[in-house]
């Protein structure tokens, strides 16, 4: 292997011009050699801007060195150079697929595939985000999925924002049917009449409401002060457990929102 | 939402508020002659001339009876029905009694009412411009200042 | 007040941190008995009281818990505690920001049959 990357650079030496550069570039980035490699690729490009298959070398020593985002552009503009390079398909598919974006991520690795259909690695990319299309058709949106962490998958937990309009998780009838919007619309009522009765029985700022009914509990909170948080248990849980399970939701309430998931 | 409309600009700010907090449906606020200053929730001309008409006459046949009894006067009246409630009071203001007819539904109370009501009153007393001196009123006048207000009412 | 609403009132008050308590006409929010320490607003606390458990009702019944048995409002300076009682009324306590919400909820039960 040593040899071969002599030889390739006594050639590189030899003939700067040369295409030896992408083997030579891809033999430094599998060693882990990425500083070397990317100088290769680098300089390579310089010499030859028109080349796809150098915008695909440098953009892979990219990725190993952790900076996708011009890896991105490097692909891309190997893209440009060469509508079907499979390689630089493939680079976009992957970096689809991280980002989550799976029907991208299909629709670069299926041109990839047809670009080049002995590539091994293109069919097993494939099979892998054709599973997780699968996974994700199956399962909730990701505002539902936001409680799903708590006891009961997230049943019976629900945000609100102050128009009363459901910012995440669900809430059910006694039925079992789905009720979230309007329990949204209530709890922001309850929240605007808790917000009046404090100010004017001289309570100070509402802190929480805690309700309890024949079938159940209710625990009403703000985990910021332009959302509500509703947690309902059935009796089995006691009104002081239900209140610090309230406590946990709120707090990942408050970091779902932070993160602007909205 | 049904717009509040005001004669005088000071009562409007008042009115909406008592409004927002009670949850109140219809509200007129008048004279004890039913010459209305303020109104919410009513969509015709003519409903508020029948309502402002009804409203004065009770408080009047109510202050007669209380007469009859000796009684300085009622405060305030409450009817209750099954999907609304009536509530008509007199109050004194910076420019002399007037009356508020409220009409509300089952998503307030008549508690709920008569809380803001005295927040209302309160609000009034501290907003109400002094008055300038009355000038003599004739007939003409006051059928012209009549229209003029249910046209401000009904903008 | 009849000496039963009073002596029932007494009860609940005597609880440590409670600052009152009253039976409040459901529907209409209005006082029907009340045993308050000075600066407390009963036309206030009534009205508002018996509208929060006809609101928290609504929410009970979405969510499927069933009608309101027991609600208490948390403030950072105090709390309120409502409990359903007969003849359409409700038992209302408001105390300080740290009372015992056990204790005075088994005070309010305890009412709560005494009124039956």
């Amino acid at each position: 292997m040593a040899d071969d990357v002599r030889a390739m650079t006594r050639e590189l030496a030899r003939d700067p011009d040369s295409l030896v550069f992408i083997p030579l570039g891809e033999e430094l980035r599998r060693r882990g050699q990425l500083d070397m490699a990317a100088k290769v690729a680098a300089s390579g490009i310089e010499r030859h801007p028109n080349v796809a298959d150098a915008r695909d070398l440098y953009a892979r020593v990219l990725i190993d060195a952790g900076n996708p985002a011009a890896a991105e552009d490097a692909w891309r503009m190997a893209l440009r150079l060469e509508p079907r390079h499979a390689g630089a398909h493939k680079g976009m598919g992957f970096l689809l697929f991280q980002a989550g974006d799976l029907d991208g991520a299909l629709d670069h690795l299926e041109t990839a595939l047809s670009a080049d259909p002995t590539d091994a690695t293109i069919v097993q990319a494939l099979q892998t985000v054709r599973a997780a299309a699968e996974a994700l058709a199956d399962s909730p949106p990701p505002q539902e999925r936001v409680f799903a962490g708590f006891d009961g998958g997230g049943a019976g937990v629900l945000l609100a924002d102050e128009r009363g309009l459901v910012l995440a998780g669900t809430a059910q009838d006694a039925s079992g049917a789905r009720t979230s919007d309007a329990v949204a619309a209530h709890v922001a009522g309850a929240a605007r009449e808790a917000e009046r009765t404090a100010r004017l029985i001289g309570l100070g700022d509402w802190v929480s409401i805690a309700v309890e009914g024949p079938d159940g509990h209710l625990h009403l909170s703000r985990p910021t002060v332009e959302s509500v948080l509703l947690v309902k248990r059935d009796r089995s849980v006691p009104p002081g457990r239900v209140a610090l399970l309230a406590q946990r939701a709120a707090a990942t309430a408050r970091q779902w929102l932070e993160a602007g998931n909205l | 939402m049904k717009p509040t409309r005001a004669v005088e600009p000071w009562i409007l700010a008042p009115l909406e508020r008592f409004v927002t907090e009670s949850a109140a449906r219809l509200t007129l606020v008048m004279t004890p002659s039913g010459q209305v200053l303020a109104q919410h929730g009513f969509t015709r001309a003519v409903d508020v001339m029948s309502a402002a008409a009804l409203g004065a006459g009770i408080v009047a046949s109510t202050g007669e009876i209380a007469t009859m009894l000796k009684e300085p006067g009622f405060q305030a009246l409450n009817h209750q029905g099954r999907r609304h409630g009536i509530f008509l009071a007199g109050f004194e203001s910076p420019r002399g009694r007037l009356l508020a007819l409220v009409v509300y539904g089952t998503d307030s109370s008549v508690g709920l009412v008569q809380l803001f009501f005295e927040e209302l009153i309160a609000e009034i007393g501290e907003v109400t411009p002094v008055m300038p001196a009355p000038k003599a009123v004739l007939a003409a006048d006051f059928e012209a200042d009549l229209n003029q207000s249910l046209a401000t009412l009904f903008q | 007040m009849t000496l039963r609403h009073r002596r029932i009132l007494e009860g609940i008050t005597r609880v440590r941190g409670m600052r009152g308590a009253m039976l409040v006409a459901a529907d209409d929010g209005l006082v029907v008995a009340e045993a308050l320490m000075e600066g407390i607003r009963g036309n206030a606390l009534a009205a508002l009281a018996a509208s929060m458990v006809k609101r928290l009702g609504l929410a009970g019944v979405a969510t499927g818990i069933g009608e309101v048995r027991f609600l208490h409002l948390q403030g950072a300076e105090g709390a309120m505690l409502v409990m359903p009682a007969p003849e359409e009324m409700v038992l209302v306590a408001v105390g300080e920001a740290d009372v015992n919400v056990g204790l005075a909820r088994l005070e309010m039960l305890q009412a709560v049959r005494g009124l039956t």
